[in-house]
């Protein structure tokens, strides 16, 4: 048993925690952050449990929690600062980017850090940057389609804040 | 799949701290853990049993790339995203950055080291594969306080084992640069993109002041025997200027001395066919890369 504290969606945690607890059940089983999701049995390879920490995007069922001691993580309830709908996630509902909305929030989150390192994708990029993530609804056409207009409603909004 | 009891985690901020650690445990009861993307995998598939996991993300000294005039020095513990946006690999090491920039994916990337790779040395690893033809140094500690370094040819063995013993860690990968123009590149081949190479093959060139090649390694990774020399595609360059002919003989050669498996990804021969066409374009785009 650890002891650890930490940020997660701005919020500050101390909790009593097992050692071989995986981040993603801290999340979900802990915190009841249910919208971080586990598809592949903690096998690494869906990406549905991809959350930020410290900015980056991982995989937390690739995390013990204790790792997390001291780091800022943020999930998917935690993305976007209002409680509104972000740009990326507006560009999702507009071009129906999901079906049945399991790997939804993974893919989300991975591409909110796409985005800020990748500001005008190709459609390459979009595709080599969804490697991580499986769907098996979609075909990833529609989520490809929405990625790259969420990058021009970035890219519009940070020009709309200039002017 | 998920991990059996761990009943100690430390995460030291200094090697001396770790080493005190590895010291203080049994044979087989701690375990280092760097970026986790492989180890991890190991823990929750209960391969591996830690019963004390030493956390290395709490050593910034082994968290930097120290462009040396000499050498380029990789702490252990730098992650593949940060190799592939580093422009201290820009010229004579741009192969270990395709290696890095087509590990797994993105948040594989944003959190996987250099140094977790070539510990782990899995049987088809990019990096291992791009650190022997770039002929790589690994600085290691042990915890008796020797210092060993140790190059790549002795320290990959075999698949999951290399050369660093369990009371040792590494500190860094270092690469001497070279005086004259030289190239690399790396890439693989997988049953989806960026996925386990079936085969990767890495091609470092030096040329001399004439633009021939006065040194080549080459390396390969998808025989089943983790990242291996190629020794034999090496000497038809030696002299050549990249022409195809040379190319050619050198692929060809590799073929005729390598024990290509054939496995649920490929056969043998699928696995030759490989090394023709991804050699070819390593060992072209290493000697362009080494001519600009």
């Amino acid at each position: 048993m650890k002891n650890i504290k930490l940020t997660v969606n701005g919020e500050k945690f101390e909790e009593q925690i097992d050692n071989r607890l995986l981040l993603v059940d801290f999340l979900r089983d802990n915190l009841s952050l249910t919208g971080t999701h586990v598809g592949c049995t903690y096998e690494g390879v869906c990406g549905a449990c991809t959350i930020h920490l410290d900015g980056d995007a991982v995989k937390s069922c690739m995390l013990l929690a204790v790792q997390a001691d001291g780091h800022n993580v943020t999930t998917i309830e935690g993305l976007s600062a209002d409680g509104g709908l972000t740009n990326l996630q507006q560009a999702f509902n507009d071009e129906h980017g999901l079906q049945c909305g399991y790997c939804t929030p993974g893919i989300l989150m991975n591409m909110a850090d796409f985005l800020t390192e990748n500001p005008n994708p190709s459609e390459e990029q979009i595709r080599h940057g969804l490697i991580g993530n499986l769907c098996r609804c979609t075909g990833y056409v529609h989520i490809v389609r929405a990625v790259k207009k969420a990058a021009k409603m970035l890219k519009d909004s940070a020009h709309e804040d200039r002017t | 799949m998920y991990p059996a009891e761990i009943k100690e985690y430390h995460k030291p901020d200094s090697v001396e701290q770790v080493l005190e650690l590895i010291a203080n445990h049994e044979e087989g009861e701690s375990l280092l853990l760097a970026g986790g993307q492989s180890a991890m995998q190991a823990i929750k598939s209960r391969m591996l049993r830690p019963q004390c996991i030493i956390d290395l993300q709490g050593l910034q000294e082994l968290k930097t790339i120290n462009d040396e005039s000499e050498t380029l020095k990789i702490g252990a513990m730098v992650r593949y995203c940060e190799l592939v946006k580093s422009s201290s690999l820009n010229n004579n090491f741009t192969g270990l950055k395709d290696a890095a920039a087509h590990v797994g994916d993105r948040q594989v990337r944003n959190r996987g080291t250099i140094g977790g790779s070539v510990c782990w040395n899995y049987a088809a690893a990019c990096t291992p594969t791009a650190v022997l033809a770039l002929d790589g140094n690994m600085h290691l500690i042990s915890s008796d306080g020797e210092i060993k370094v140790i190059c790549a040819d002795d320290f990959f063995l075999g698949p999951l084992d290399t050369a660093k013993s369990e009371s040792d860690i590494l500190i860094s990968v270092s690469f001497k640069k070279s005086k004259t123009r030289s190239g690399s590149a790396y890439k693989k081949w997988g049953l989806v993109k960026d996925a386990l190479p079936v085969v990767g093959i890495a091609a470092f060139v030096k040329l001399d002041s004439n633009g021939s090649c006065c040194e080549a390694r080459i390396a390969l990774t998808g025989m089943g025997v983790g990242a291996q020399r190629a020794a034999a595609g090496e000497t038809p360059l030696l002299g050549s200027y990249g022409d195809p002919q040379s190319i050619e003989a050198a692929t060809e050669n590799i073929c005729a001395n390598i024990d290509a498996p054939t496995d649920l990804s490929a056969t043998s021969d699928y696995r030759h066919q490989l090394i023709r066409s991804i050699g070819a374009e390593v060992i072209l785009t290493a000697f362009k890369r080494a001519s600009t």
